[in-house]
């Protein structure tokens, strides 16, 4: 028999099956349909993270802070030695933070590699105002204007006393539309060591857009701001404070470089992160999840295998005749063997051509769903990405599968003598 | 010119020991190109598994089986094949057909099996469905065939081929006796017409009286040919004489 009747026969019986085929086909389509849409999100997410990563535009940022800002609480680790040096940062909470001082800042520089290191003061403002309302207020780190993604405007601009608001808080601050918030004054109100307020206008420069990496959740002012709100939430003491920063940023000379500047930050009590460490964590999250998910629809894939076993081994069975008929025509075994794994084949290729197809588009429309509803908040993430190369990778496991449990009918096929066959009721 | 087919004591056996069980004790016998041989016998007497031997669908435990005069035993599974699919056709009292097949595609498997191509195929399909009257059905489905419709397509099938032997196993054992006699006229036409040698395995009397000659097995033995009594209808006369089958010693009856 040709290769091409072989197909030929092998389609065709596979369609003469019917409600059997039918059956099968669907356990192989939903395996393959979950193992690309599983696929597809990874890749999805994978990419919205390496595309955050890239518009912080900096690889070689590394983001220093104290190893152990928090100072610790007594309970359990007994009291701390006081250092007159060390800076403190309160919170609200009744915990604070050791801040980065300036010696730490020089340390950072002195470290080969290190290129320009940005120090980030802690202002705390006493709140926001806007019109009539009043906001609490937490402010951004100005060195994250550059990661960010801008709705509308632009990032608070240096030397300006400026800021740049989040989508989220435009409506909240009276606004009709980012557009409108844009070249807008609101106040922030700060308060001195000596209990005096002290209003400062600041023009909001743009309206950010929200991203996974977090940095745009708060207002961010520019470098230039920021410092002139911490000079004068510093002053009213009677002696001077020492410069206290929450953190620092420094370029790295070689983002490939980090490790040995890291291990050389963690020496002097400091730990440097850089973006995608940050990310790191979220990434390795996401992937352990898309591999479980990946797991159960192999498994599906793995049940409807045996599905295919069973629906050989039954046509085998009813077909015993017409396997010993054209055995004794001289079929020979390997053709037979061929005939019944082709339809096995055939089964897979059904399954996983639908259920790819189908995965591309569910996965394709569920973006586009999502991207309007439940993840609006994450502009930029395009939850399913589909690869060419990746869906032909499931294809042709599947079809390795499909191949794989054919093997055992057509085996039994292959091997079945023609007078017995022929005798079988 | 050497025997269509030709065997020498052909030994069957299944099983060992105790539990063993000789199902040909020793067949020698040849078959002339264009002869058509009745193999008669009741049931359990080995006429069937003296046609799968013949038909080369089995091995013999010993003896041998020669095909145009050369011997099989050493032929390969790939040869055996190739003799089966070229040079034989075969007609069963189930017809086996694939029923949801067309007439034409059951017609043309030994051609598929045999690797001709599609068009091919289906002209030598069509033209044996002509001869066989049955080129109007060629594109039913084999199920919404009768009883005897079937088994024209089914002998249609084993002469697709032109094969040198037909071996139709109880060809009529399925059909009334007016189908049964029109498949009988069909296949000792194909028999006279076109010398294609017949071997039928049969309980008709009436089917194996119309054969040029009548091998009778008991227990797996040849019993001596009876005498012909009643000359089949359109044969002229031939007399039922076993060519060659003297230099075997086969018509000896009993061994």
């Amino acid at each position: 028999m040709r290769g091409r009747d072989l197909v030929g026969s092998a389609v065709t019986s596979t369609l003469r099956g019917r409600i059997r085929t039918v059956l099968t086909v669907v356990a192989v389509f939903i395996g393959a349909c979950a193992l690309t849409l599983t696929s597809g999100m990874g890749t999805g997410v994978n990419r919205y993270i390496d595309v955050t990563v890239a518009t912080f535009g900096d690889a070689s940022a590394l983001y220093v802070q104290k190893s152990q800002p928090l100072i610790e609480l007594s309970a359990g680790s007994g009291p701390q030695k006081y250092d007159p040096d060390s800076t403190q940062i309160a919170t609200g909470f009744g915990v604070s933070f050791v801040g980065l001082s300036d010696q730490d800042v020089a340390t950072i520089e002195g470290i080969d590699g290190v290129g320009e290191v940005a120090p980030v003061y802690n202002v705390v403002p006493t709140y926001l105002q806007a019109g009539q309302e009043r906001f609490q207020l937490t402010l951004g780190i100005p060195v994250d204007s550059e990661g960010v993604q801008m709705a509308s405007g632009s990032v608070a601009a240096e030397g300006a006393d400026e800021l740049a608001i989040p989508d989220t808080w435009v409506t909240d601050l009276g606004f009709g539309s980012p557009q409108e918030a844009v070249g807008a004054t609101v106040q922030i109100v700060m308060t001195n060591k000596a209990g005096q307020q002290q209003e400062f206008d600041a023009r909001v420069s743009g309206v950010t857009q929200a991203s996974l990496a977090g940095v745009s959740r708060n207002p961010i002012p520019s470098t230039s701001f920021n410092e002139r709100l911490y000079a004068y939430q510093v002053s009213g003491s009677p002696e001077e404070i020492p410069a206290s920063y929450i953190m620092a940023r420094a370029i790295m000379d070689d983002a490939g470089r980090a490790g040995p500047i890291q291990a050389q930050l963690e020496e002097a009590g400091m730990i440097g992160l850089t973006v995608e460490d940050q990310l790191g964590m979220f990434r390795t999250v996401i992937n352990a999840i898309i591999w479980i998910l990946n797991a159960c629809a192999i498994i599906a894939l793995i049940a409807a295998g045996l599905g295919i076993v069973n629906t050989l081994l039954m046509s085998v069975q009813e077909r015993t005749r017409e396997i010993g008929l054209m055995k004794a025509m001289g079929m020979s075994g390997p053709k037979v063997f061929g005939l019944f794994s082709l339809e096995a084949v055939f089964i897979g290729l059904l399954g996983a051509v639908l259920g790819a197809a189908t995965g591309v588009a569910a996965g394709t429309y569920l973006t586009q769903v999502l991207a309007e509803g439940f993840l609006a908040g994450l502009p930029g993430l395009s939850l399913f990405t589909f690869q060419a190369p990746r869906i032909a990778l499931i294809v042709a496991a599947v079809l390795t599968i499909a191949f794989a449990a054919g093997t055992i009918p057509a085996v039994r096929a292959a091997r079945k003598d023609p007078i017995t066959a022929l005798r079988h009721e | 010119m050497p025997a269509v087919l030709q065997v020498q004591d052909l030994v069957k056996s299944y099983g060992q020991g105790d539990a063993g069980f000789t199902a040909l004790g020793g067949v020698s016998l040849a078959i002339e190109a264009g002869e058509s041989v009745a193999i008669v016998g009741k049931s359990g007497s080995g006429k069937s598994t003296l046609m799968h031997l013949l038909a080369l669908l089995d091995a013999p435990t010993s003896g041998a089986v020669a095909l145009h005069g050369s011997p099989t035993a050493s032929m390969s599974a790939r040869e055996l094949n190739r003799v089966r699919n070229a040079s034989f056709g075969f007609v069963f009292q189930q017809f086996y057909l694939t029923a949801n097949q067309t007439v034409l595609e059951n017609v043309v498997l030994p051609l598929k099996i045999a690797g001709v191509g599609a068009a091919e195929r289906k002209r030598r399909g069509l033209a044996v469905l002509e001869r066989l009257e049955l080129a109007e059905k060629a594109h039913s489905r084999a199920v919404d065939l009768s009883g005897g419709q079937k088994q024209r397509v089914a002998i249609a099938r084993a002469v697709v081929n032109d094969p040198a032997v037909i071996f139709a196993d109880e060809p009529t054992g399925n059909l009334d006796s007016a189908t049964g006699s029109v498949v009988q006229d069909i296949l000792f036409e194909l028999n006279r017409q076109r010398g294609i040698t017949l071997v039928v395995v049969t309980h008709d009397a009436d089917l194996a009286g119309r054969c040029d000659r009548r091998v009778q097995l008991r227990d797996g033995r040849i019993v001596e040919t009876p005498a012909r009594t009643v000359p089949g209808p359109g044969l002229g006369g031939v007399e039922a004489a076993p060519q060659g089958g003297a230099a075997l010693g086969v018509t000896g009856g009993v061994r």
